[in-house]
């Protein structure tokens, strides 16, 4: 598919996109320019069912599929009815692997399904890399409908802070078979068509619903990782189109952003970015995105292959509607030459136990031991201490050399049943306090990315975390669904090499 | 003759000859060779002769020629075939490539341009049959390919709503979808030219390899290669040509999206319909009058959606009327669907289904078995009826409904 093919389809398929007659109210798939009953002189507008929940009509089982969906293996397609305008649209229903006997597909005709935005296959190991929303997942499966209501927020609180988040963490799961006592349990895996950008999307969405915030006034977007799937081509591009970031003009957005780059604290490090431009007078925004998503990438036989996870955490930030106040940050860095890749290599490499006691030691404990000096403030006041986790041990014995509990640690190491999610790491171990604090508690958060540096966060929680916590699907729902998948060795590497 | 008392009937054109190529893979033989191969049979097959300076304009129909192929401009390369520079055009829709370029000859003729003409159709699917696949989705909307769709997915999409909301958990209906596939395989053993010529049990056809549940491998008509052609004149030229023209009296084509999910319905094929209801209006015909058709069994479950919208069963019924014909007639030279003591004969020679299904072939291919037929001269796989045999129907569908081509012939039209 060529470039200017592609940017037209994008305008249409991120966000299920079709045209309503504004008289009659007939909806059309894909969007036309005039209503079939009204005429040529119709005024149609554009609606779309990116937050939609659609309906399975019918199905098949795609067991010899066209070349550019060989990766997927087998999979279900169907054709999904929105009610809502009594629209069909046509769908690869994801996350979901048939079985190699005939599927009974009219047992699925009727079921609810959740758009999920996906990639749908790339030209070549060069090309384009394609992606959609036309992919969707059973709504009574891992991953239930959630509705986006723009809620009006209250008025601005002296500190900006975390005004809503999300955390999104793929079905499939490894379960460990490491003997080295990193603590690490179980691991997301991400699903043939998942990577970094789709992590970040399905985070920053859920961040939105979490948050209620009018995506028009998000502008700015971070979305920092180290897997990104292009070298050259913003991941915060695509987000921001799918999620609309910004006052739409012309198919583009009124909004901006970066890619950032420092290992695990690409996204981390610019919390405070995002918290000082909402509370900048000129900004011109009221919020900003920040996201951290990682394929975490490791060779066959390097330890970290039996660390590293997949997933994505996405914050939104702002002055209005704030659940938790940013009110400390420390950074520290140094050219510590820990964990690196270099330009078109595939895998990292890293300095084996020197990536402990100089590289992530040295800088977690330095900054977190500044905030507490800084703040005034000593452990005891802190209620939840959370680290970037490439491991289980290493947060634990960081913040214990600091100076807190076992209790205070222990809730945000859910590194244990996800792995190492590099740039998503302390963001998601953040949520998960987040997503259990009372107002008032405070939490200190620590990143680290190699090469080396750290910064410290201390964010107090607000009463606003408690309308909006029923607006969240939790860290520990993801970690305890019913309907998570485990797959196999050989699996977890080849979709993850997909990705 | 099988038409009401005091019928008569407007031709739009005669049929004075046909010919084909054998249906398969014919990997030694380029898409023009094949092409030529079933019109020279064409014209050699006019009974009182007919020299290559009597065609006075050809029209041709395929679908993949340019992604098979690498090949472009039809014309061009059938007038260096033929030797003259006649007007030629190329019609592209798809699975129906060959009956739209049928269709556009009779309007040529019934335009009174021209006298003689000729429709070929061909197809070179093997070729590139590592992309096939691929390529066949050009016939559907690019959101069916992106959510992951292939051909037999979205008729199986089809299949599955068909059996979801008629069969209602009745096994019958299931089978009543293989049967199908046994009869047009049963058709096509005697015909010399099909792809397939063998039997298959219900049984075969339900435990062969699943390709789109519910699809399997033998509900499926198979990648061919082929060609057909007919020749066509103005009816009052006909007998010039034969004592035995096959009139058109009927020809429609219409339209619908291209996309399966914004249709009407996802069982039944509006453009179907529309096509037939047109064909026999203007006949003056009912489905109770037709002795024979050749239906677009692409896939098992299209024939069965035929005979509903066709009309010749109720919506929703079909299975069951085929369930029982089947049951009733397996062990019969063709295997007719009855209803109220009327017999029709769907797919004498096989169909797509065993007689292969070289996509812009099969719309003319169509044509010439009706055309053989209703002449007596389908050798071994000739539909015996009480009386006469006179009226057939032509029935061609691109895409997944997205366009259809429906012909009338009478042997007889007074």
């Amino acid at each position: 598919m060529s470039e200017p093919i592609t940017r037209r389809r994008i305008l249409v398929d991120y966000r299920i996109q079709a045209s309503k007659c504004a008289d009659c109210g007939r909806t059309y798939f894909p969007p036309k320019f005039f209503c079939n009953t009204e005429g040529r002189r119709s005024r149609m507008n554009l609606v779309d069912y990116f937050y939609s929940r659609g309906t399975l009509t019918s199905g098949s089982v795609i067991r010899k599929p066209t070349n550019k969906f060989l990766h997927v293996g087998s999979f279900m397609a169907g054709i999904v009815s929105f009610k809502d305008g009594n629209v069909r649209v046509p769908g690869r229903i994801t996350d979901y692997a048939p079985p190699d006997g005939e599927l009974d597909v009219t047992r699925f005709i009727g079921k609810g399904v959740v758009p999920r935005f996906r990639r749908l296959y790339m030209d070549g190991s060069q090309g384009l890399i394609y992606y959609s929303s036309f992919n969707f997942s059973f709504e009574d499966d891992y991953y239930p409908y959630q509705e986006y209501v723009k809620t009006e927020p209250p008025n601005a609180s002296e500190r900006p802070g975390i005004v809503g988040y999300g955390v999104y963490l793929p079905k499939f799961r490894i379960r460990s078979e490491d003997e080295s006592g990193l603590g690490v349990r179980e691991r997301t895996v991400p699903f043939a068509d998942e990577d970094t950008t789709t992590f970040a999307v399905e985070a920053g969405k859920r961040a939105l619903i979490h948050a209620g915030v009018d995506c028009r006034y998000m502008k700015k977007c971070f979305v920092g990782s180290e897997s990104t799937p292009y070298a050259v081509k913003p991941s915060m591009s695509t987000v921001c189109q799918a999620l609309q970031l910004g006052e739409e003009y012309e198919g583009g957005f009124f909004s901006g952003g970066i890619d950032s780059q420092f290992a695990c604290k690409a996204a981390t490090d610019l919390f405070i970015d995002a918290a000082a431009l909402v509370a900048y007078p000129t900004f011109g925004g009221e919020y900003v995105m920040v996201i951290g998503s990682d394929n975490s990438q490791a060779d066959r036989d390097d330890p970290l292959d039996f660390t590293v996870g997949a997933g994505a955490a996405a914050y939104v930030f702002g002055k209005r509607g704030v659940v938790a106040t940013l009110d400390h940050y420390v950074p520290y860095t140094s050219d510590t030459p820990d964990f690196y890749r270099r330009d078109g290599q595939k895998y990292p490499r890293h300095g084996g136990r020197f990536t402990g006691e100089p590289a992530y030691f040295k800088h977690v404990g330095t900054a977190m031991k500044a905030a507490l000096k800084v703040s005034g403030l000593t452990p005891k006041d802190i209620r939840f201490v959370v680290c970037h986790s490439p491991n289980a041990k290493y947060p634990y014995l960081a913040a214990l050399e600091a100076g807190f509990q076992k209790e205070q640690i222990e809730p945000g190491l859910v590194v244990r049943y996800i792995g190492n999610l590099y740039s998503g790491s302390s963001p998601t171990a953040l949520a998960t306090v987040l997503d259990m604090a009372e107002p008032g508690d405070r939490i200190l958060m620590t990143s680290y990315g190699s090469g080396a540096g750290s910064e410290s966060y201390i964010f107090t929680v607000t009463k606003e975390i408690e309308r909006k916590r029923e607006r969240s699907i939790s860290v520990k729902q993801q970690i305890e669904s019913p309907h998570k998948e485990h797959v196999d060795y050989n699996t977890y590497r080849k979709w993850k090499e997909m990705s | 003759m099988n038409a009401p008392t005091g019928w008569k009937a407007k031709p739009h054109a005669a049929i004075i000859g046909a010919g084909r190529t054998a249906f398969g893979e014919q990997w030694y033989k380029d898409p023009e060779k094949l092409l030529m191969e079933a019109g020279i049979g064409a014209a050699e097959s006019v009974d009182l002769g007919l020299r290559r300076r009597d065609i006075q304009a050809c029209y041709f129909g395929s679908f993949l020629y340019q992604a098979t192929n690498k090949l472009g401009l039809v014309p061009g390369y059938m007038a260096r075939e033929l030797g003259i520079n006649i007007p030629m055009s190329t019609t592209e829709a798809a699975c129906a490539s060959g009956g739209s370029a049928f269709y556009n000859a009779c309007i040529a003729i019934k335009s009174g341009t021209y006298d003689v003409v000729l429709v070929g159709g061909f197809e070179k699917m093997t070729d590139r049959s590592s992309k096939i696949i691929d390529d066949l989705m050009f016939a559907a909307d690019p959101h069916e390919f992106d959510a992951g769709f292939t051909f037999s997915g979205l008729y199986a999409a089809m299949m599955a709503k068909y059996i979801h909301d008629y069969g209602r958990g009745d096994r019958r209906c299931v089978e009543a979808l293989a049967q199908i596939a046994c009869k047009n395989h049963h058709h096509a053993v005697n015909n010399e030219y099909a792809q397939y010529r063998r039997e298959f049990t219900v049984q075969d056809v339900l435990k062969s390899p699943l390709i789109a549940d519910p699809i399997r491998l033998l509900h499926c008509s198979p990648i061919s290669d082929g060609a057909a052609a007919v020749i066509l004149a103005k009816p009052e030229l006909a007998k010039k040509y034969t004592d035995t023209p096959i009139y058109v009296i009927g020809s429609q084509q219409t339209t619908d999206d291209v996309s399966l999910c914004t249709r009407e319905s996802l069982t039944g094929i509006k453009a179907t319909r529309l096509a037939v209801g047109k064909a026999l209006k203007e006949t003056g015909l009912s489905m109770e009058n037709l002795q024979i058709a050749e239906v677009h069994d692409c896939f098992t479950i299209e024939e069965a959606m035929f005979l509903e919208d066709s009309g010749f069963y109720e919506r929703g019924k079909a299975w069951e009327g085929i369930y029982e014909s089947y049951e009733s007639f397996k062990f019969s030279k063709h295997i007719p669907y009855a209803k109220d003591g009327q017999e029709f004969i769907v797919n004498p020679g096989g169909g797509l289904k065993a007689d292969g299904h070289p996509v812009g072939a099969t719309g003319v291919r169509q044509i010439h078995e009706c055309f053989k037929q209703l002449r007596g001269e389908a050798g071994k796989h000739q539909v015996e009826v009480d009386g006469d045999l006179n009226l057939a129907l032509c029935h061609n569908i691109g895409g997944t409904g997205g366009i259809a081509a429906v012909h009338v012939l009478a042997r007889d039209i007074s």
